[in-house]
């Protein structure tokens, strides 16, 4: 399906900085470059996987705002096109039967090796996020529960942690508008602090996508939207992932 | 000495509310399996060598523990919790009158530092005072992931947050950070985080810093933080 004529793995190690426009590599056609469709895509990466759980459900942490804002997105999957993404241990399990670009799988990647949002396993202790995406305006909506591991000031939220999931909220975004991989800016303005345990709703957008690169925004809030809580910015590098022929 | 931290973080648990319209968490949730929950180990140090260390953190963490000797560097020490003193001074500044879960609160350990050896977050940081600049030796464990094989940005963000606070003193909170990231972190390697404080304005703190490799020769990325301190005359909402 997704066989081109052209190579387009982008290899970061050669190069002392990233990549722009020039530092391509000669047979690197932007125009037929991304032309995974979204469809394909977001079928691709979307799909459940028997043997990896999916932690974009609910479970028993969840409290009742998580719960009902859940549920009016999962309506809105069967009615208005928004998809669920689902969630797994490790970002391996998305793109089964694909490789990363050369120098970006020099290290193999072990089996306990962990996505960072979900490297507390226990329920609602630290991070309990569902990603809904809209594919026909390449937006996201991440609905986040913070456990009690996530502590930075006592009682709220590490800035750090929220920055981790905001950037990860960014990359599935990213990778579904467009195959936008790794992070190259990233930007956050902290306003409010959120209290452990409360419901924050990220709002993620992608505003431009210009020279192989992904600008999208996000502003998170309380659900009344009576509270902003930080609004960020992040460029993603675009990269089109190779089908791995070995592993067919 | 230690005791009497205890018992002043147990009140000010207890004191400590929520946010008016916060949702209640439920109560039905089994309290999460205390790893740690006698005294003696909340508070451990934990920016100390321990077996997850690899043999590039315990060299740099060696050279940099020479370098403390004539008292021109100093090790800050890493608590699971935040200390009385900090803990007082947010005490002031966002203290809410509603009643606080105390179950729920009581397992909250600063992020950073709950997971288990080598797993997760192993870092260090080394002061120079006269230069008002910091080290952070880091070393990413395999649950901080993002892309396979790589360091989630997130987490990079993280501790570039904790080494710019590392060069600010007393009750100060991350307004903005900004990151350029130029190359990725392979999983569970070790980098430099070079940190400084560049400007102080008033109540704002402009620092700075770049994260290298052990031989210095990779830059991965470089960011700026403006930190702010906080005010003890004026509420925070």
């Amino acid at each position: 399906m997704l066989r081109r004529g052209f190579q387009a793995a982008v290899i970061l190690g050669h190069h002392g900085t990233l990549p722009g426009a020039t530092h391509l590599l000669p047979r690197f056609n932007p125009a037929s470059a991304f032309g995974s469709s979204m469809e394909s895509l977001v079928s691709r990466f979307c799909q459940e996987m028997k043997k990896s759980k999916n932690y974009a459900l609910p479970n028993a942490s969840w409290g009742p705002d998580m719960l009902s804002l859940y549920h009016e997105f999962l309506e809105k999957t069967k009615t208005n096109g928004w998809v669920r993404v689902p969630s797994f241990r490790s970002n391996r399990d998305h793109i089964q039967g694909f490789k990363l670009p050369l120098d970006l799988s020099a290290n193999s990647d072990k089996s306990d090796w962990r996505l960072f949002t979900r490297c507390i396993e226990r329920e609602g202790q630290g991070y309990e996020y569902v990603i809904f995406f809209q594919p026909s305006e390449k937006k996201s909506i991440c609905l986040f529960q913070p456990g009690p591991y996530l502590e930075g000031v006592p009682g709220f939220v590490h800035g750090g942690s929220l920055a981790a999931l905001i950037d990860e909220t960014f990359s599935k975004t990213a990778y579904l508008s467009g195959e936008g991989l790794l992070t190259v800016n990233f930007n956050i303005r902290f306003k409010n602090l959120i209290p452990l345990g409360s419901l924050a709703v990220l709002n993620v957008n992608v505003e431009k996508i210009e020279d192989q690169k992904m600008y999208l925004s996000c502003v998170t809030q309380s659900r009344d939207q009576q509270t902003v809580y930080a609004k960020a910015s992040g460029t993603f590098l675009q990269m089109h992932l190779e089908e791995d022929s070995s592993r067919q | 000495m230690l005791r009497s931290c205890t018992a002043g973080l147990r009140s000010i648990w207890a004191l400590r509310g929520r946010r008016e319209g916060a949702p209640r968490l439920s109560m039905d949730l089994q309290p999460a399996r205390r790893l740690f929950s006698t005294e003696k180990v909340i508070h451990k140090d934990w920016a100390l060598p321990n077996p997850s260390w690899s043999k590039d953190l315990k060299l740099l963490f060696d050279q940099f523990m020479k370098k403390c000797e004539d008292g021109s560097w100093e090790r800050l020490p890493s608590y699971k919790r935040t200390s009385t003193q900090e803990s007082e001074d947010f005490k002031t500044y966002f203290l809410d009158p509603k009643l606080v879960e105390e179950e729920r609160l009581s397992q909250a350990q600063l992020f950073t530092r709950g997971f288990e050896d080598g797993l997760g977050f192993e870092y260090v940081i080394f002061k120079n005072n006269d230069e008002k600049r910091t080290v952070c030796l880091f070393q990413g464990g395999p649950y901080l992931q993002g892309v396979p094989g790589l360091l989630h940005g997130g987490a990079m963000a993280t501790m570039i947050d904790i080494a710019l606070g590392s060069c600010t003193g007393g009750a100060v909170m991350t307004a903005n950070l900004n990151i350029n990231f130029k190359r990725p972190v392979p999983l569970c390697s070790v980098v430099v985080i070079n940190s400084q404080l560049d400007k102080l304005e008033g109540r704002k703190l402009f620092l700075s810093c770049n994260v290298r490799s052990v031989d210095e020769k990779t830059l991965y990325s470089e960011a700026t933080g403006l930190f702010i301190k906080l005010d003890p005359e004026k509420s925070s909402t």
